[in-house]
């Protein structure tokens, strides 16, 4: 967008504490008057050191470490972690396994959009949505304290299998949960998504066009808001996502042009119903065995690397490892998708108004746990 | 001007549209607990408060190598030949006796690794949550009951602490 700025230029700081960053993020905003000339986001104020960190770890322990970088679909981000290291030492996994972890992952990742649906309408000035999606995230939490005995820090994957079994009878809690979960969608939709207000304030704002959005480096919701068909999922299968039927939904444009804020929720709200879909069909493949069954009594990978990506929540989230043969990581590098998107902010934020930026920066869902780690 | 009167005729036609299933809520059951007076049910496989059966421990310390925030110490030392042998609940032969078995609460996160690794199934999260304390200090828990023959000299199990 061509503005030309008075010259009168002021400088505003949003965050740390803001309550609508989402985590510890300090915006430097460059106004003049209402219209935001520059953004420049500062980040790093939850910086733990993990990569570094983990180098002192045996490969076993970084699993309570990946959980804390996303603190929103913990369960995505570990699992990510195990699989790298199972490409790293070649173990396969049984079905059983396999089944059961695209099950919790799909689970996390209708939880972490529930945050980012109801977060963003608690942004926007509807809180109403926010409780409701807390409410249904909820059950979600309350099947992953039921398997594994923590609510937000699992720890549940491990290398080779699974910590522990699924108790009993939870297949048809979950199942039971999705039937009244469904309709709940169609609920917040007439709540928040075709909302004139709602619409008002994310349609046409914050435009990320497929050519810049690509060029950036844009993954995951906010890749498919600007109308690309990318999903790691469908375009490089890992854990078996090839034999499940669903659809990648992209951003169409509805209201305005495409690529705004309005269509990047949009593409959560539809994908929480795909991995619906998906978390059924699993629970149907779902057969008899034992998930410990291919875990390593040591865990001491052959020297190497490996890059393994799997599609998080919030993008597509890569690890890199470099082992030199003992049993803790010589070197870990994450790829956040978060950090990624964080890039483009900038560019999406000139010449819109304050008011925008916080629109903006509430579509694309960014957990600062995870770009700072 | 007809936009206008049009936009906010269409934002109150939303409105109204929200509120009739927002509404809807207004007749159904609360579903918060008051916490202190009522409390959820927490379920079997709770990962809160660690407890260590210190009877059925033998002292391998492979919970302390596995944990990776480094928050168990023990501390072990050979039994005598001419001490009459101890047994664990499983009928594990106890060779080792630990004298120090300290956990510290504050610096542990909860990631269980301990409990799976340990043998003899004797180290346990448990579903105690309610444990705050006035001092950091009083996180510390220690477990063992037994005292070295040999003070000085004896071999340390864990990881050196900072």
């Amino acid at each position: 967008m061509e503005v030309n700025y008075s010259g009168d230029i002021m400088t505003l700081n949003m965050g740390p504490q803001h309550p609508s960053t989402h985590g510890v993020l300090r915006l430097e905003l460059k106004t003049d008057g209402e219209i935001v000339a520059d953004a420049i986001p500062h980040i790093g104020y939850l910086h733990r050191c993990f990569e570094k960190h983990v180098e002192n770890v045996d490969y076993a322990g970084v699993v309570p470490f990946t959980d804390r970088m996303d603190y929103c679909a913990a369960m995505n981000m570990e699992l990510g972690y195990v699989l790298a290291v199972e490409k790293l030492m070649g173990i396969e996994v049984n079905e059983r396994t396999r089944y059961l972890r695209i099950i919790m992952a799909e689970l996390g990742r209708i939880a972490s959009h529930l945050i980012a649906a109801g977060t963003y309408g608690n942004d926007i000035g509807s809180f109403t949505p926010f409780l409701w999606c807390f409410r249904d995230r909820e059950d979600i939490l309350d099947f992953f304290e039921e398997t594994c005995g923590a609510r937000l820090l699992y720890n549940y994957n491990c290398i080779g299998g699974l910590t522990q079994d699924i108790k009993p009878g939870l297949e048809d809690k979950i199942l039971k949960f999705l039937d009244r979960f469904e309709p709940e969608v169609d609920n917040l939709n007439r709540l928040l998504s075709d909302n004139f207000i709602f619409i008002k304030r994310t349609a046409d704002v914050g435009i990320l066009s497929p050519e810049k959005a690509i060029s950036y480096g844009v993954t995951g919701p906010n890749l498919r808001g600007s109308g690309v068909r990318f999903d790691v999922r469908k375009d490089e299968p890992y854990l078996g996502y090839e034999e499940f039927d669903f659809d990648v939904q992209v951003g169409k444009g509805e209201h305005g042009r495409l690529g705004s804020c309005w269509d990047r929720y949009m593409v959560r709200i539809r994908e929480v119903l795909e991995s619906c879909k998906i978390v059924r069909q699993a629970i149907a493949k779902l057969s008899p065995g034992d998930v410990r069954e291919n875990v390593p009594k040591r865990i001491k990978p052959p020297k190497g690397e490996v890059y393994m990506r799997t599609e998080c929540p919030r993008g597509e989230l890569g690890y890199y490892i470099v082992s030199d043969g003992s049993p803790k990581p010589y070197r870990l590098k994450v790829k956040s998708p978060c950090f990624t998107v964080m890039s483009a902010f900038r560019d999406m934020c000139k010449g819109t108004m304050i008011a925008d930026v916080i629109s903006i920066l509430g579509s694309i869902d960014i957990v600062l746990g995870e770009i700072d780690r | 001007m007809l936009t206008y009167f049009r936009n906010i005729g269409q934002g109150i036609l939303t409105i109204v549209n929200s509120m009739a299933v927002a509404s809807r809520h207004l007749f159904k059951p609360s579903v918060t607990l008051q916490y202190p007076k009522e409390k959820w049910a927490m379920p079997e496989r709770s990962r809160m408060r660690l407890h260590n059966k210190v009877e059925d421990c033998i002292g391998c310390g492979q919970c302390a190598r596995t944990c990776p925030t480094d928050c168990i110490l023990v501390k072990t030392e050979k039994r005598g030949k001419e001490e009459p042998p101890v047994f664990a609940a499983d009928g594990t032969a106890k060779k080792l006796r630990t004298y120090v078995f300290d956990i510290d609460m504050a610096l542990c996160c909860y990631c269980g690794l301990c409990t799976f690794a340990c043998p003899t199934q004797c180290l346990v999260m448990t579903g105690d949550y309610e444990y705050s304390v006035y001092s950091i200090d009083e996180h510390i828990y220690h477990f063992a009951k037994e005292k070295p023959l040999i003070p000085a000299g004896s071999k340390e199990q864990s990881p050196s602490k900072g």
